[in-house]
């Protein structure tokens, strides 16, 4: 946070675009060294591609059995067939849409409201912001089931996301913050001159010209929600269960479960994957912003 | 900006925080002096939660497995991140692969992440991992049952899950580093090793600052990751303190609320005091800004 | 054309996202057991749509009854939800569904040894008005008397027995055949064995219990002192972890431990069944609703060189074997919002004799004389243990007895305390539950 605001465009970073050097003589172990470590990184996820693919009665073989199996996607089969993931997932991607959505309505006004004003406010909602990221989540989510109880809306996908809005809350407004704080005052100055209400002009112009920025902090809340697993093991139960929460139930099954188990998991991780890809440059976006300017 | 437009545009999200945020907070505070079970009205026992929890040896298991954790963590984070993200900068053509693959472990939720990682050690599933780091040294190791083994198993996972965003901060802060000053240093014949040491980390300071505190919040907080991994959390003594909340104020209907409350209280006064000297540096910035 | 190379890669995702999605034909459209039937479940739907939730752990024994009633008992605007769930989570989820006045569940899968416990809370409804009227129409005086017995507490019955387990010894036949080995009775047998197939080089940890730092080791400890005639608590509610019968059990275990692989008490059921279907251990013993998986050929290669006996003794001179009897059937809990003659009748049909029936071999039904020698692989070993095990001691106070006991117990086995420190530290530990 000493750091000066450089010109860090995401396109530097994602594509490289500062001046090329000479390769240097190390150039290849470096190639190498950084594939041997995607590999790494990536092996957790390609033994369970491996693991569930596999016939059940190889699946789990020790020693491991790499050749002579015909791979199968038995286990998803079953996986749909067999239990209720098909409502475990509509129940995730319902809460995280939901999340997202009231999350970006709230957020975006008190965020450019913020913005708006000098800067130690912008230190005291950073501190706020990491404070209320940094609390012990069961300090806020056993009093919310005891009132979701209390209420009757125990166990609800509205419950859930709206749980999750006010937990990622501070951080996202924090987020757009930043965002909105690029934009310089004048260009409020002179859209209002023309008699636009503040609000108008929020909408009709300062939304638009974030919209980078609401990408990024809409895939953020995304992803928190998608990924939340103490908040929905607490205030789920039955009917609006998420599949990480399912997932967390069939550890100590038999095989075939077991096996059911890691292609929900998958199922899960494939989606994501596919953001980390297409959305690259907003999530760098949003975790250097927040790191440099912050 | 009038103060009534600021409050118009502010107050929904001061409603939903305060009401869903602030409120429960003030409830443990409440509940942490209390003797209380779900939808009953709890009795007042004073400081009786805190004496409990403080002289609990079980608390003080689980506050020294997640700090030692959070240590180490941080300091392979600080310094894997750095080492990967140089590595990193000086990719241009394929950058945008690897930030993908390595983005992977940072965005699967943490107990998928954390069940795909125990597969690996565990002999009963085939256990590839296991098996190589045996070949390797020839020991057995007892990656679930030992507490030193499995600590460091839950410290892999820990690492592998935020590498990623370790490396892409820290490789932001490194694509701020003015060349001039690398240029310089080279001119005055320092090693790459000591610019590094002397000119590019001194650089980043800020950077390499940010990463440290979010990784010691978030890795405090740990808790989806040990449920695959630390099966027997308890009786080794590797529970996180979220576990031992967990374990204590809702897992099996337990409903010592009062007593998780009260942990819950020390430890946002741990982390509170832990963040201290964050909050102070970012006053400090702040006023110098002005 | 850098960026067309990178688009490659979410495409190929999202393709592998299609297949995997085409899998989703059908989605919820079939329970796939074989050993589960469709039965005549009549009841008086209420108005509207109704949900029925079942809690109840997927265990190749269990699930033939909980997937007939499934199957059997939903209609159009009537849905009977069971998610799937390990039996720690089933344990987890029962007591919190109990908690308080609104639960989440309305038919709950219950065990022998959690019925007086919760009968005492009155967290259960005695289903004696409801056996009374419809006993004719399903037969349910059939059930075993004992079973019944089993389920009931002060006089009420609390659930309706499905089935019987106990404990159950598989074995490798080929292993045993070519080191001239027996199936073992007593725990010195077992230890010979072990040390013979050690020393063959065929397996180093060639005995494999379920010691899961959960129910599962306590069970075992209960089992060993059953064996010696003895348990935790006296008929008349004095506990007895200080007995020289606790110390013998306590031991007896502890000499079992250097032929188990040492992450033993990681094992819960579904583990040791991985055991053996890897070849790592060549006998275990555990509650007979798991030995079926052993003989299915899709869970393994070994499929048929599984053999089976009743549960050994852990001396020769013992009066009865390691083992426990569990009686497991279906419960009402107090706080469901539904017509409990509804519940009752759909909990009844998965108990007919056409479901008992076809849940042979899979489990081991609460009907009399319906698992023999010839329609099930261990049908004669099912019935050696039962006939050799203790006939349970009853007290309330077992259930929250053995959670407070447990935690001391596992730090025994795993070496941390010494045997009679551990017998005192659970016995001040039980005196506390039980008064």
């Amino acid at each position: 946070m000493t750091i000066k605001p450089l010109d860090l465009s995401t396109r530097a970073i994602t594509t490289g675009g500062a001046p090329r050097r000479k390769p240097t003589r190390r150039r290849p172990l470096t190639g190498i060294l950084l594939g041997l470590l995607c590999v790494l990184m990536l092996s957790p996820f390609i033994w369970m591609t491996l693991s569930v693919t596999k016939p059940t009665d190889v699946a789990f073989a020790n020693p491991p059995v790499f050749s002579g199996y015909t791979p199968t996607l038995q286990a998803f089969v079953d996986l749909w067939q067999t239990t209720y993931f098909a409502d475990y997932l509509v129940n995730t991607l319902v809460v995280a849409v939901v999340s997202t959505v009231l999350a970006l309505v709230i957020g975006i006004p008190a965020a450019y409201a913020l913005s708006r004003f000098p800067s130690y406010v912008s230190a005291l909602l950073l501190v706020l912001a990491l404070v209320f990221r940094a609390l012990p989540r069961f300090a806020v989510v056993l009093p919310m089931y005891d009132i979701s109880k209390s209420l009757g809306i125990y166990d609800t996908t509205f419950a859930l996301a709206l749980a999750l809005v006010a937990i990622n809350q501070p951080f996202t407004i924090w987020l757009l913050r930043n965002f909105f704080a690029e934009i310089p005052r004048e260009l409020d100055e002179a859209a209002m001159i023309d008699g636009c209400s503040r609000i108008g002009m929020l909408r009709r112009v300062m939304i638009p010209l974030m919209g980078p920025g609401i990408l990024t902090a809409g895939i953020f809340v995304f992803l928190f929600a998608f990924q939340e697993y103490l908040t929905a093991l607490v205030l789920t139960d039955s009917s609006s269960k998420t599949v990480p929460v399912f997932i967390a139930t069939q550890l100590g099954q038999t095989l075939p479960m077991l096996q059911q188990a890691g292609a929900a998991s998958m199922l899960l991780t494939i989606p994501v994957v596919v953001i980390a890809f297409i959305a690259q440059k907003y999530l760098v976006a949003g975790l250097s912003d927040g790191a440099v300017k912050g | 900006m009038k103060t009534r437009e600021f409050w118009v545009l502010f107050f929904p999200s001061l409603l939903v925080m305060g009401a869903l945020l602030v409120l429960p907070l003030v409830r443990t505070v409440q509940w942490s002096f209390e003797q209380v079970r779900y939808g009953v009205p709890g009795e007042f026992v004073g400081l009786a939660n805190f004496v409990e929890a403080l002289t609990d040896v079980r608390f003080g298991r689980a506050v020294l497995f997640t700090v030692s954790v959070t240590v180490v963590t941080t300091i392979i984070l600080l310094v894997g991140g750095y080492i990967i993200a140089t590595a990193v900068n000086r990719l241009t053509i394929t950058r945008p692969l690897v930030l993908g693959i390595m983005l992977v472990s940072y965005v699967l939720p943490n107990l998928v992440g954390a069940v795909a990682f125990s597969w690996l050690f565990d002999d009963s599933f085939g256990g590839l991992a296991n098996r190589i780091i045996e070949a390797f040294t020839g020991n057995q190791v007892l990656w679930f049952t030992d507490q030193v083994p499995n600590g460091i198993l839950v410290i892999a996972n820990t690492v592998w899950s935020m590498i990623p965003f370790a490396m892409l901060i820290i490789l932001a802060g490194l694509q701020g580093v003015p060349s001039e000053l690398k240029e310089a240093a080279r001119i005055d014949g320092a090693s790459s090793f000591q610019t590094h040491l002397h000119v590019i980390i001194p650089t980043i300071r800020g950077v390499l600052g940010f990463v440290t505190l979010i990784t010691i919040m978030d890795v405090l907080r740990m808790f989806d990751n040990l449920i695959p991994l630390s099966p027997q959390a308890q009786s080794i003594g590797n529970e996180s303190i979220m576990l031992y909340v967990y374990s204590v104020a809702f897992a099996d209907g337990a409903q010592r609320l009062g007593l998780g409350s009260a942990i819950n209280v020390l430890t946002i006064l741990l982390i509170l005091i832990m963040l201290i000297p964050f909050i102070r540096g970012i006053f400090k910035e702040a006023k110098a800004e002005r | 054309m850098v960026l067309i190379r990178y688009r490659a890669t979410p495409m190929i995702a999202l393709a592998a996202v299609g297949v995997l999605a085409l899998t989703s034909c059908g989605a919820g459209s079939r329970t796939g057991n074989a050993n589960a039937t469709t039965v005549s479940c009549g009841y008086t739907a209420p108005e509207g749509k109704t949900t029925v939730n079942v809690l109840a752990y997927n265990s190749s024994a269990i699930d033939p009854f909980t997937d007939t009633m499934v199957s059997s008992c939903s209609t159009d605007d009537v849905t009977l939800k069971h998610d799937p769930i390990d039996f720690g989570g089933q344990v987890t989820k029962t007591t919190a569904t109990l908690a308080g006045d609104t639960g989440t569940y309305d038919i709950i899968e219950t065990y022998g040894f959690v019925i007086p416990g919760l009968a005492e809370d009155e967290k259960l409804v005695p289903l004696d008005d409801l056996y009374d009227e419809l006993a004719e129409e399903y037969d349910l005086d059939a059930l075993s008397e004992s079973m019944r017995a089993g389920m009931s507490y002060d006089g009420k019955l609390y659930a309706l027995p499905m089935q019987a387990q106990m404990f159950v010894t598989a074995y490798r036949t080929d292993v045993f055949d070519d080191l001239g080995l027996k199936p073992p009775t007593t725990f010195d047998e077992m230890i010979t064995a072990a040390e013979a197939i050690k020393q063959a080089g065929v397996m180093e940890y060639p005995i494999a219990l379920p010691w899961l730092a959960t129910a599962d080791v306590s069970t075992s400890y209960q089992a060993a002192m059953n064996s010696l005639g003895a348990d935790f608590v006296s008929a008349d509610g004095e506990v007895t972890l200080d007995t020289p019968e606790a110390k013998q059990a306590l031991e007896a275990m502890l000499s079992l431990k250097p032929y188990m692989d040492p992450q033993v008490t990681t094992f819960d059921q579904p583990k040791v069944q991985q055991q053996m279907f890897n070849g790592t251990a060549a006998m275990s013993i555990m509650f007979s609703g798991r030995m079926n998986d052993l003989t299915l050929p899709a869970n393994s290669k070994l499929s048929d060189s599984f053999g089976f006996a009743g549960a050994p003794k852990l001396t020769a001179d013992a009066p009865y074997s390691y083992n426990r009897l569990s009686i497991d059937g279906w419960s009402i809990p107090f706080n469901t919002k539904l017509d409990k003659k509804m519940l009752f009748t759909m909990m009844a049909s998965a108990v007919s004799e056409k479901a008992s029936k076809a849940s042979v071999p899979a489990a081991y039904p609460a009907r009399a004389d319906m698992v023999t020698d010839e329609n099930s692989p261990y049908g004669a070993a099912a019935n050696d243990s039962i006939d050799s095990a203790m006939p349970p001691v009853v007290s309330p106070y077992l259930a929250d007895m053995t959670n407070e006991i447990r935690p001391i117990l596992v730090e025994v086995l795993n070496g941390n305390l010494s045997v009679d420190d551990g017998l005192a530290q659970m016995q001040s530990a039980g005196e506390k539950i039980a008064g």
